[in-house]
């Protein structure tokens, strides 16, 4: 037993570690580094159209939340910290693809209020699927990031059901 | 060996190695540390422990043999793990079983980051999700608010 469990700064051993990569990793994610760029964060034109692409998934994701709040004024209130998280993945896939322009997809909208919450259900694990796919076949911050707002998409699931 | 930041290999799959070493060794300790949740929670409510211990120690054998396949050696498990917080509450362990899926999350969000390999990508993106998932269930347990993370590991 390499250390004794107590409370503490020292916390998990490995999880400190683990967190200082994190922090050092979302530095990457946000273009914040100093270090010469490797191989994994070269761009080709295909990654670079694709990121493009996931912009445009996530804005019709938001457009989503918009509509089935609308259909539905009660479910909006109830997912309005999800709807934000999805602006906030937004923005950060924005960041992470600049000049990228607006999507002109729209989600549609629900049938009626009570098709609702199955609608947004529907479209959220479509915009999670999606940016898993476009994950695998990117490299260093973009799949990173790209993994992590497909997960977060993953775990907006049972809120939703 | 993975652990020490050296890996095997040359380049973008020692790199690679290296994360999933930091990843094993968080599978490690998430195992470890859902014995103490379980031990925590009634014994009415120590299936989602028990099923979340077993979901690790799947992805832990996939990594291990994974790295053997490389001739990569594993990270070892540590004889214990300095608890971040007593627990001596049901609420308490469902605190700990966030803390151990925010930790693998972030480890697998670096090996996203350092992955060479798509099918690594693939594996990573499924640990990093499922762990995700499970954690939002425990935030929830936990009183918890938001549930959910825009970014989870990043």
């Amino acid at each position: 037993m390499s250390s004794i469990p107590s409370p503490g700064p020292r916390g998990f051993s490995r999880r400190t570690l683990l967190a200082a990569s994190a922090a050092g990793l979302a530095l990457v994610a946000a273009g914040c580094t100093s270090a010469p760029p490797d191989d994994r964060e070269l761009v080709t034109g295909a990654q670079a159209d694709q990121l493009f692409d996931q912009v445009g998934v996530q804005e019709t994701l938001v457009a989503a939340y918009t509509a089935a709040g609308a259909a539905d004024p009660a479910l909006a209130g109830e997912v309005a910290e999800l709807a934000a998280q999805a602006g906030e993945q937004l923005e950060r896939l924005r960041a992470a693809a600049p000049g990228a322009s607006p999507s002109s997809v729209s989600p549609g909208a629900p049938a009626s209020a009570e098709e609702a919450r199955p609608w947004l259900r529907a479209q959220v694990a479509a915009a999670a699927t999606s940016h898993a796919a476009a994950c695998v076949t990117q490299s260093g911050a973009r799949a990173a990031l790209l993994g992590s707002i497909a997960a977060g998409l993953r775990g907006q699931d049972g809120p939703l059901a | 060996m993975a652990d020490d930041g050296a890996g095997e290999g040359s380049g973008e799959l020692a790199a690679e190695n290296t994360a999933l070493g930091l990843a094993l060794g968080a599978e490690h300790a998430a195992i470890w540390g859902y014995g103490v949740v379980g031990a925590a929670l009634e014994p009415a409510s120590r299936g989602g422990a028990g099923a979340a211990e077993a979901a690790h120690r799947d992805v832990r054998d996939r990594v291990v043999a994974l790295l053997a396949g490389r001739s990569v050696e594993p990270t070892p498990a540590e004889g214990g793990y300095a608890l971040p917080f007593p627990v001596l509450s049901g609420v308490d362990a469902a605190a700990l079983a966030v803390v151990l899926e925010d930790g693998v999350a972030a480890a697998w969000v670096r090996v996203l980051d350092q992955a060479a390999e798509p099918a690594t990508r693939e594996l990573a993106l499924e640990a990093l999700s499922a762990a995700e998932v499970r954690a939002v269930s425990w935030r929830s347990a936990a009183g918890q608010t938001p549930v959910t993370r825009a970014l989870p590991g990043l």
